[in-house]
């Protein structure tokens, strides 16, 4: 048995070192645009979750496990669904957020499956959400009750807002990606956060004589350009 | 001179335990529950390995398929992990929201009328997809129909019962779309396409042995036995779907008996709401058990 209250170090890793096929499904650093067609860059830093034990017993706040922000199903890419995985270094920042929820409400969260870090591979994504930043969490249910009620969903989105301007939640309704009408959006926005292990002039530097990718090519060419090019999401 | 005359246009009898005279006697027992039941509609087929006989009564018109498209998704679903397109242990998110195929409007399902806590208990959280299958076919589950209907699509479903040349079967949408229903787009079958798809699965052919080992096993694991097992002696093992709305009941299924080849019975009833659902499934079924049971074979 592992010790709990023992801080637990997750490995921090720079996606573009990643095998081929998950730099294709993470997709770091490039550009997509949300639904509104505003750009975001895509998450670069991950941490590493070797194993499922791992992510069990890795606390990201008092009471939030990692595990609770990769619960994922069939609309994960396949490969994100195996061990070791991978999940946006920011999920930190959110994971503080909603343990200050959880402290103010008084009730435990429960966050839904799907419902927090989903690669730019999910079939929900569609667009940018910062749930492709680990910034986003939806949850069903809050102590007991399962959310699906407009009085009940109004009552959490209320004070989520009132914890911090940074939080944004979905109004009470029907339309997806717009509304939620059988769970609570709590979303801190497109965080991109790069761990202090990490030092930010390494993609300045050449890694590798040849860019492994197209887009890398492009994106060394984008910081010799003021405008950056996009590459829209699927 | 009447009655004579009607006497002399009559067939002559077949002998009483031919296959002949069963079929007879079947078909008056059949004209007699149907009337007795006051049923709007009755559609019956069946097939027996054991002696090969294959016989039908109205086979050809089509029902509201109430929860015997079910069997469709099961197919369909079964299609798909044959092709290494899922896998039966994938999870599945539970949630309860659905898009109409009329306006694409979201819609939610009445879980109090669906009695299946096993599939919404789980609301929030995961099921596998073998699950899901499960549940679906032997609790009827709705939830989970229409979980799996958005897990592999409802031109997935239609294309397995094209591929296996299964006529008789349209799968238009998952269960409980009311926009859809009251556009008159529902799902519909017929016995004789039922007839089809069981007996593609009994016979190892719905995509491979396995697969259909695999459907058998949770068909015959179906809690809802008032249709066609409550004809039967309680040792018969049957791997079956039931089919309830307020004005159709059907049963589709596989009978397996001690020392014979299965067969293959379904068995689609329409009645009027205020007629309600009785008894007309377990008597076709009785009455079909012991005109078998009846028959001697040349």
């Amino acid at each position: 048995m592992s010790d709990l209250s023992a801080p637990q170090v997750l490995k921090v890793v720079d996606a573009f070192d990643l095998d081929d096929e998950l730099r294709s499904i993470l997709r770091p650093g490039e550009m997509v645009r949300d639904d509104q067609g505003r750009r975001h860059r895509l998450p670069r830093y991950f941490y590493e979750i070797a194993s499922h034990e791992v992510a069990m017993q890795t606390r990201l706040s008092q009471n939030f496990s990692l595990n609770e922000f990769i619960l994922v199903d069939l609309k994960e890419a396949p490969r994100l669904q195996q061990y070791p995985r991978y999940v946006p270094c920011a999920v930190r920042t959110l994971a503080f957020y909603l343990q200050q929820f959880r402290a103010m409400i008084g009730l435990s969260v429960h966050i839904a499956v799907n419902g927090a870090y989903r690669s730019p591979a999910h079939k929900l994504s569609q667009h940018a959400t910062p749930h492709m930043w680990g910034t986003a969490a939806d949850f069903y249910r809050v102590g007991n009750n399962i959310l699906k009620t407009k009085e009940l969903i109004e009552k959490y989105n209320d004070a989520a807002e009132d914890l911090s301007a940074d939080v944004t939640v979905l109004p009470y309704g029907p339309v997806p990606g717009k509304n939620a009408d059988d769970h609570v959006h709590f979303d801190l926005g497109y965080i991109t956060v790069v761990p202090r292990e990490i030092s930010e002039d390494r993609m300045e530097q050449p890694q590798e004589s040849r860019p492994r990718f197209a887009f890398e090519e492009r994106r060394r060419k984008d910081r010799r350009s003021p405008e950056s090019e996009e590459v829209p999401t699927k | 001179m009447v009655a004579k005359a009607n006497v002399a246009k009559l067939p002559v009898p077949p002998p009483r335990d031919s296959v002949a005279s069963a079929e007879v006697s079947l078909y008056r027992n059949v004209l007699k529950i149907r009337e007795d039941h006051s049923l709007e509609n009755l559609g019956i087929s069946f097939y027996d390995a054991e002696s090969t006989i294959q016989w039908s009564y109205n086979a050809d018109f089509y029902f509201h398929a109430a929860s015997t498209m079910k069997l469709a998704v099961l197919l369909g679903v079964f299609r798909q992990v044959d092709r290494g397109e899922i896998s039966l242990e994938a999870p599945v998110h539970v949630r309860n929201r659905f898009t109409s195929i009329v306006n694409q409007e979201p819609f939610m399902l009445d879980l109090g009328r669906d009695a299946d806590p096993d599939v919404y208990g789980h609301l929030g959280k995961t099921l596998t997809v073998r699950e899901l299958a499960y549940w679906m076919i032997t609790k009827s589950s709705n939830l989970a129909t229409n979980l799996l209907v958005d897990v592999i699509g409802i031109s997935t479903i239609q294309q397995a019962l094209d591929e296996l040349e299964i006529d008789g079967i349209k799968v238009l949408r998952g269960v409980e779309d009311q926009a859809a229903f009251n556009a008159g787009l529902n799902n519909e079958v017929t016995a004789n396409g039922l007839l089809k798809l069981l007996r593609l699965i009994a016979d190892g052919k719905a995509y491979s042995q396995s697969a259909c080992d695999e459907m058998l096993k949770i068909m015959l694991d179906q809690q809802y036995r008032g249709g066609i097992p409550a004809g039967l002696p309680k040792a018969a093992r049957v791997a079956h779907k039931t089919g309830n709305i307020s004005t159709v009941h059907h049963d589709a299924g596989i009978v397996y008996l001690d020392g014979r080849k299965p067969y293959v019975l379904v068995i689609l009833t329409q009645f009027t709401p205020e007629q309600g659902r009785g008894t007309a499934v377990a008597d076709v079924s009785r009455d079909i058990f012991n005109t078998l049971a009846g028959i001697t074979y040349e």
